[in-house]
């Protein structure tokens, strides 16, 4: 369970990046936080994993304050992917590089997790190549890779599907699915709505560091004013459903059969 | 790396709305210079501590006083540094205060120039010295990334973190080791950056001609050329009391 109480943030340059943020979120559940560039999506997520410590009120993991943990506990429970995989990846080979975060948490069962990560993201034939030479996705997925091999409670994907072709993009779905099943946390900060959609995750919708909407992602963005202020373009089928006064259709097969009726 | 941060903010430069800042960049480097010379010709407590005062006084007209405190505040180290070799090479305690005086008085004069002169102006300044294009640009360029890459630094520190990285643990080599995940990044992210910036100037047709033209140009207003005159009018007899009476 993560837990925001009357949370706000104040950079160093002076901007309030959050504002009051009350906000729970259930262990085993899939989380979408949406928004415009600068909205405080990435600030919000910052704060689960102790990068940031709220300038007034107060985060809570599972119970205990981020205020009073250090990164590096926290992060053991809290697995968070970056959006830029070029600011982490630094070995000299995928294998090490999957390995650092292993052995920073002292995980006994090093070479199952590390053959699991290499397999499940089709890394293995490159295990001995340099993780610069990779090309973007590839990199992303190393990413992936690097921290779901210590096999985090909660799982933080910042801007996941970027740079991934369709077969990765599914591939991803994949993962979140078997995540889920095993009772994890998944939070996605993602502008891939389309993506998002057929997951129907709960959707936070954050505008000017504050949460303007919160519910079934159908129900957040059904909303004029939300998607106005937040700069969104609602996914095509919801927008579909909306203009045809149906209910919105999970997928394209569902939408078929919708219209074919 | 919060207060790396925060001290190397004060080597950079904001934009801001003062005297000093409307000042042209020439005269900006001329006051500057006067100030470098007041506080190498200096010899004695009193005579660096009016070079002190004079700096931090055109700072405050400037509104940069807090940004040159942490400047100076990260040179005192130095400083100190300075101080203590002086005493055990043999120098007096009152040479030595000079010595390591001398160090913060120049470097927060610099600190003027810098943190008031865009990177524009100074592009422009090397412009009116005619020296060589590629130097200005790669030189003005590096000036630009400063920020850039404390930015990547932090956002590098944060990813690795989040991987169980823990830079303060351990005795001081361990910890010079700890920060090889975020270095190697950084020194690989910058690389990369400036390929990319090659590229993108080279399609841009940089270097296709001679003798570029250029969107501005420096235009001396007469609050400028009052200015310049006053300093260097006060200047002249200060340079005569250095070299000719003391």
């Amino acid at each position: 369970m993560i837990e925001f109480y009357d949370v706000s943030f104040r950079h160093q340059n002076g901007i309030m990046a959050l504002r009051e943020i009350n906000l729970k979120i259930e262990t085993n559940t899939l989380t979408a936080i949406v928004g415009e560039n600068g909205a405080g999506k990435t600030t919000l997520v910052r704060h689960i994993n102790g990068l940031l410590k709220p300038s007034q009120g107060k985060v809570l993991v599972f119970g205990e304050d981020t205020k009073k943990q250090s990164v590096a506990r926290l992060s053991r429970k809290v697995g968070i992917v970056f959006q830029n995989p070029d600011h982490q990846l630094f070995s000299d080979t995928v294998e090490n590089e999957i390995l650092f975060g292993l052995r920073n948490f002292g995980i006994e069962e090093k070479h199952d997790r590390l053959e699991w990560a290499l397999e499940f993201f089709d890394l293995s034939r490159y295990r001995n190549v340099s993780p610069m030479l990779l090309s973007g996705g590839e990199k992303k997925r190393l990413c992936f890779a690097c921290v779901l091999a210590w096999d985090p409670d909660i799982l933080i994907l910042d801007e996941p599907t970027v740079g991934q072709d369709h077969k990765h993009k599914e591939k991803i779905v994949l993962m979140i699915n078997n995540l889920l099943q095993k009772g994890k946390t998944v939070i996605i900060v993602s502008h891939d709505l389309e993506f998002l959609w057929p997951q129907q995750p709960r959707t936070l919708v954050m505008s000017q560091g504050k949460i303007i909407a919160d519910g079934n992602i159908a129900e957040a963005l059904s909303n004029d004013s939300v998607i106005k202020q937040a700069n969104l373009v609602r996914p095509q089928l919801l927008a579909l459903a909306i203009a045809l006064t149906l209910k919105p259709p999970r997928n394209v097969a569902e939408a078929a059969k919708v219209l074919a009726r | 790396m919060n207060t790396t941060y925060w001290v190397a903010g004060g080597f950079i430069y904001r934009r801001i709305d003062s005297i000093v800042h409307r000042f042209d960049a020439r005269v900006k480097l001329l006051l500057t210079s006067e100030l470098v010379a007041l506080s190498l010709l200096s010899f004695t407590i009193t005579e660096l501590a009016i070079a002190l005062g004079s700096t931090l006084t055109i700072a405050a007209l400037a509104g940069i006083l807090k940004r040159m405190g942490r400047t100076l505040l990260f040179s005192a180290g130095f400083s100190a540094t300075i101080f203590i070799i002086d005493i055990l090479v043999g120098y007096t305690i009152i040479e030595a205060i000079v010595y390591s005086m001398r160090f913060i008085a120049i470097v927060g004069s610099t600190s003027i120039f810098f943190l008031t002169t865009s990177p524009d102006e100074l592009e422009q300044v090397m412009r009116w010295f005619k020296l060589p294009r590629d130097l200005i640009f790669a030189y003005v360029t590096a000036v630009r990334f400063v920020p850039v890459l404390m930015l990547d630094a932090l956002q590098i520190m944060d990813a690795q973190k989040s991987r169980g990285l823990e830079v303060e643990k351990g005795n001081i080599f361990k910890r010079i080791k700890n920060f090889s995940p975020v270095l190697i990044p950084l020194v690989v992210n910058a690389v990369v950056r400036s390929g990319e910036l090659a590229e993108a100037m080279e399609v841009r047709a940089y270097g296709a001609v001679k003798k570029p033209t250029m969107l501005y140009n420096f235009v001396m207003k007469n609050s400028d050329k009052i200015v310049a005159i006053l300093s260097a009018v006060l200047m002249i007899p200060t340079l005569y009391y250095f070299l000719f009476l003391v």
